[in-house]
């Protein structure tokens, strides 16, 4: 069956091979994406000019929505081997991409092409994109080394020299005691030193520059125990927590809100990329400049790349090496540098008026050009998004919830990652999945299923009974017909993929056996663990306050009042603003980097409350997600209206007429009443509570420390990001098996308690 | 008494409505605000919305294509999920409370595991890039949440109307069609809002199975103009708020019919 499938494959790819020879139609499929809409202009200016030097050849750029949801798409299009011509990958993705071997060695295009000169690009980003052989798979679109911007004014005003090449960690710590002050008197400080980035990418720096490392030559083991590391991340703690010069505002999505450099009440900011130049345009209250990084045992700085790669199921590499060379050329890279959202990756775009902009802040542009010299990568190592995560967990404990010391996070995430990747290594030896054993518990799967069923249906029943099952089963029968192909089997391979290891990008045939590893390594990992108390925690306080709120609601839109209609209408808002949208205005209203100039925080301040540090707080940063799903209860809000509209009138007029008042007209008639409706909502809203996932992803990722990781963002990390899809998979099973018993619980007991008009449940 | 009833009635309505709103009009300040650096950006107060409109490209294409995948999914989970649930609130039949914890159960895997089978399941039958992965499952599965609703809502009709239809000679379907589906018109209402709410603000759906242009919907692209968000706010919220108006304007047209719905349900109201 393989054999025959890879034979049509073979055979279609001939054959479109040979229409390309009769100059039949090609199509190259290409996704690539850009943050900035400009940029996509230019993507598809550079296919028609593409198509005009090749004729019969059609550019299909294919939608995609930006960054992570891209990302997210392109692995499902690579787990179902559509075809993909050219894609768009980062950095971080791209040993994971070459582990996986979805991506085309390019080196021996380059090698054939006579027009092809390696000098014309920066070394740094091409190194990035090559195997441990050297071999080339993909040319930058922009990157960028990570540099300190800086307050010119803060520093002027202090007497402070401005920092240049080869200014030390020394340097940087006496600037911020200096900087560090009370402005205005009222015993609060109000000027800081630094807002110290807080993502790896950007704490990588602090290791290399104290002449630390990640892992060991050989990549078998953590090395971020070792002393050199240890006082690098010492230092960033002694600045956030001993000497109180540094802040913490800027996290990764802090991006999407004004920072504490933006509001120039931050000497230093960083290490951080070229991409805030974009944002920081918007400063008019000072002067800003970047400046590199500043160094100690050694100079170094870390690397944000992004390339355009080739699909090794490719059907025409040729044409997408030719068009990678295109989109890497000299009119899209000088676009791409006048936007300004990266280090165009060709020479001569850099060196460019496009790029370099005199007078237009930043005045030192060449400091992104200097740097590079002293730029390193993160190891090129397939599981590294898995050591990051593990990594950025303790130290977000460390410098964000301040539970941890910096010895005690480099402990612990050197011993975690170090687990990890012994455990990597044994699932390398594990056996390839039998695809027999696998189609014949499938079998088994469905066969216990029917035979439930059938087992549950009891005796046979009278003739009248028999054509009233005719007819059900008839009436069902859309229903049942999507649930057995649509759903079931969907279902089926995910329970089987829950006992594999197996990547979803690589085919299915590579997937390793595990039995019920997954299982038993989610019950043994304090992270699931972690992740049900914060799902559950959030879940039962969202469920029970917002089925409250929405009843509330719905009785008071009961009633026939002016303007009632508007009012419906403001109340379910919530329920229909995209998540991405939602995600931004909670993280705005809280302000969770910089909790105290946030909304919530001076609405407070004037009723004399001072505001809690809502992010780095499980307890509060619970607060802020339960609030958010009390908000958006519109749907259940809505449902209780209808099922209010449903009550007979004449009840509540034979309740007048007997002169009860109306909270005994509440609870006698309407609260009964409506208790089918009452089960609904709840069992919908445990179903929703437990699934939510949207909102988190988009404002705290998971963080810090773990904090916010619901459940299916756990899921989805696992999945789509780690790669993990048989680990995702058992947890969605467990998962899936909670919400079974929840439910179960409810609808038995529902039997008891709930009231139903037509006489049955 | 009545008077000063309806005065608290408002008060409240209005203090707890304040703290709905205030995120949304921030949203649509944010929206006006106009400051992208782009390179030639329109000027003004609706700057974000001229270039929103602008930048997507065929607008009627969109709209067509999100109505017409918005239109035919609510006829579709009409259809099977008050069928469905009247099959399990009023009829007999063995199995019936196992069948419909399966209902539920197909609400409780994360789609997360599942969308790669199912992609894979919809490209085998040569459906990627064509609207029926997203009307086929409405049509044949239709969403368990509505099953459920319907099913609720059945439930609460009264014993004796379904006695008296019988007696009147009505069959099986004649119950569901002249009985159930007139007196579950809030349900239906309810349903049909839901749906376009839902089908309409989809980005995941569309996002992973139309890759042409052509087949694009309003979301989808909005999300391409919106895609900066970690530096253009303003952009995001104006397309955010771009997909919304549509479902305020339809969601405050359709909900005089909740209210009609009660003189439909028997009382006097």
């Amino acid at each position: 069956m393989k054999d025959a499938l890879l034979l049509a494959m073979i055979l279609l790819s001939a054959a479109a091979g040979s229409l390309n020879a009769q100059g039949e139609e090609i199509e190259l499929r290409v996704m690539v994406t850009e943050p900035t809409f400009e940029a996509y202009d230019a993507f598809l200016k550079c296919g028609h000019d593409f198509e005009a030097a090749h004729p019969g050849v059609t550019v299909k750029f294919i939608s995609e929505a930006g960054g992570g949801d891209t990302l997210t798409k392109l692995k499902i299009m690579l787990a179902a081997r559509q075809p993909l011509d050219v894609v768009w990958i980062d950095i971080i993705d791209f040993s994971q991409f070459l582990d996986d071997n979805v991506l085309l060695d390019l080196q021996p295009y380059f090698d054939a092409d006579p027009t092809w000169n390696r000098e014309d690009y920066f070394e740094a980003p091409l190194r990035a994109f090559s195997d441990r052989e050297g071999h080339l798979y993909g040319l930058p679109s922009t990157f960028t080394p990570y540099v300190m911007y800086y307050n010119k004014d803060i520093l002027d005003e202090a007497g402070i020299a401005h920092p240049v090449q080869g200014w030390t960690w020394s340097d940087l710590r006496a600037a911020c005691l200096e900087v560090t002050k009370d402005l205005d008197g009222d015993g609060t400080v109000d000027q800081w030193g630094i807002s110290v980035t807080q993502w790896l990418q950007a704490i990588a720096p602090w290791i290399w520059q104290n002449g630390g490392r990640f892992m060991n030559e050989a990549m078998t083991r953590c090395t971020l125990d070792e002393p050199a590391a240890k006082e690098a991340i010492r230092f960033i703690e002694r600045l956030l927590h001993v000497d109180r010069v540094a802040t913490s505002d800027a996290t990764f999505q802090a991006q999407f809100t004004e920072g504490l450099f933006q509001a120039g009440k931050v000497a230093f900011y960083g290490p951080v990329g070229y991409w805030e130049t974009y944002r920081f345009k918007k400063i008019t209250a000072f002067e800003w400049d970047v400046a590199p990084l500043p160094m100690n045992k050694t100079a170094a700085t870390s690397i944000a790349c992004r390339s355009y790669v080739v699909c090794r199921n490719s059907a025409h590499p040729r044409l997408a090496y030719e068009f990678v060379r295109a989109l890497a050329g000299e009119e899209l890279e000088r676009v791409l540098a006048r936007i300004g959202n990266g280090v165009p990756g060709l020479k001569k775009a850099a060196f460019s008026e496009d790029f370099l902009k005199l007078g237009v802040p930043p005045e030192s542009e060449n400091v992104f050009l200097d740097v590079i010299d002293h730029a390193r990568f993160q190891p090129v190592f397939a599981n590294w998004r898995d050591i990051e995560r593990r990594v950025q967990d303790e130290l977000e404990a460390c410098f964000l919830l301040r539970t941890i010391s910096a010895d005690e996070a480099c402990a612990r995430m050197t011993a975690k990652a170090n687990a990890f990747l012994k455990q990597t290594v044994k699932d390398r030896a594990r056996p390839p999945v039998s695809f027999r054993a696998a189609g014949t518990f499938v079998f088994l799967g469905l066969g216990l299923l029917v035979g439930l069923f059938f087992w549950r249906r009891g005796p046979r029943p009278s003739r009248l009974r028999r054509r009233e099952e005719r007819q059900a089963a008839l009436v069902l029968a859309p229903w049942g017909i999507g649930f057995v192909f649509l759903i079931l089997c969907a279902m089926i391979v995910s329970f089987l993929v829950s006992m594999t290891i197996w990547s979803p990008i690589r085919p299915v045939d590579d997937a390793r056996w595990a039995g019920l590893d997954n299982y038993y390594r989610l019950a043994t990992s304090g992270v699931f663990w972690k992740s049900l108390f914060v799902t559950a925690a959030y879940a039962i306080p969202a469920v029970v306050f917002g089925l409250g709120v929405a009843l509330f609601l719905a009785c008071l839109l009961n009633k026939a009042i002016r303007g009632i209609s508007i009012f419906r209408t403001v109340f379910f808002i919530p329920a229909i603003i995209s998540p991405v949208a939602i995600g931004v205005i909670w993280v705005w209203m809280f302000n969770l980097d910089n909790p105290s100039s946030g909304l919530v925080n001076q609405m407070l301040a004037l009723i004399g409350i001072d505001g809690p540090d809502w992010k780095n707080s499980q307890l509060w940063l619970l607060t802020v997600f339960i609030l958010l799903g009390v908000w958006g209860i519109g749907f259940q809000m809505v449902v209780f209206l209808a099922g209010l509209q449903g009550i007979n009138r004449d009840l509540y007029d034979a309740a007048r007429v007997d002169g009860a008042p109306g909270w005994r007209q509440f609870v006698h008639i309407t609260v009964p009443q409506l208790t089918p409706v009452i089960v609904f909502n709840m069992i919908i809203g445990i179903i929703n509570a437990f699934q939510f996932f949207a909102q988190p992803y988009i404002m705290t990722q998971g963080g810090p420390g773990s904090n916010s990781l619901f459940l299916v963002l756990y899921i989805f990390r696992e999945a789509f990001r780690m790669n993990h899809m048989g680990y995702a998979s058992a947890l969605a099973w467990v998962l899936f098996a909670i919400l079974l018993v929840l439910t179960v619980l409810i609808l038995r007991s529902s039997r008891s308690w709930a009231h139903y008009e037509g006489g049955e449940a | 008494m009545r008077g000063r009833w309806q005065w608290v009635t408002w008060a409240l309505l209005a203090v707890c409505g304040v703290v709905f709103i205030t995120p949304f009009v921030w949203m649509v300040e944010t929206s006006l605000n106009y400051e992208s650096p782009g390179m030639d950006g329109q000027e003004g107060l609706l700057g974000n919305y001229t270039l929103a409109m602008e930048r997507m490209g065929d607008f009627g294409r969109l709209v067509f294509n999100t109505t017409f995948l918005t239109v035919a999914s609510i006829v579709f989970q009409i259809f099977t999920c008050s069928l469905a649930g009247y099959a399990f609130a009023r009829l007999h039949f063995r199995g019936r409370d196992f069948l419909f914890i399966l209902v539920l159960a197909t609400m409780m895997l994360p789609m997360q595991v599942t969308v790669i089978p199912q992609f894979v399941l919809f490209q085998s039958l040569g459906w990627v890039d064509t609207f029926l992965p997203i009307l086929v499952p409405a049509l044949l599965g239709g969403n368990p949440f509505f099953i459920f609703l319907f099913r609720q809502f059945f439930l609460t009709i009264p014993k004796e109307v379904v006695e008296v239809a019988r007696l009147d000679g009505c069959g099986t379907f004649g119950i569901y069609w002249r009985i159930m589906l007139p007196l579950a018109r809030p349900a239906i209402g309810a349903v049909a809002i839901f749906t376009f709410l839902m089908v309409w603000n989809d980005l995941w759906w569309p996002l992973i199975y139309l890759n042409s242009p052509e087949n694009a919907t309003l979301t989808l692209a909005l999300a391409g103009f919106a895609r900066s968000f970690r530096v253009a706010i303003d952009l995001l919220m104006a397309a955010a708020v771009i997909v919304i108006i549509p479902c305020i304007v339809v969601y405050f047209a359709a909900q005089k019919y909740f209210i009609r719905g009660i003189s439909l349900t028997g009382g006097k109201g």
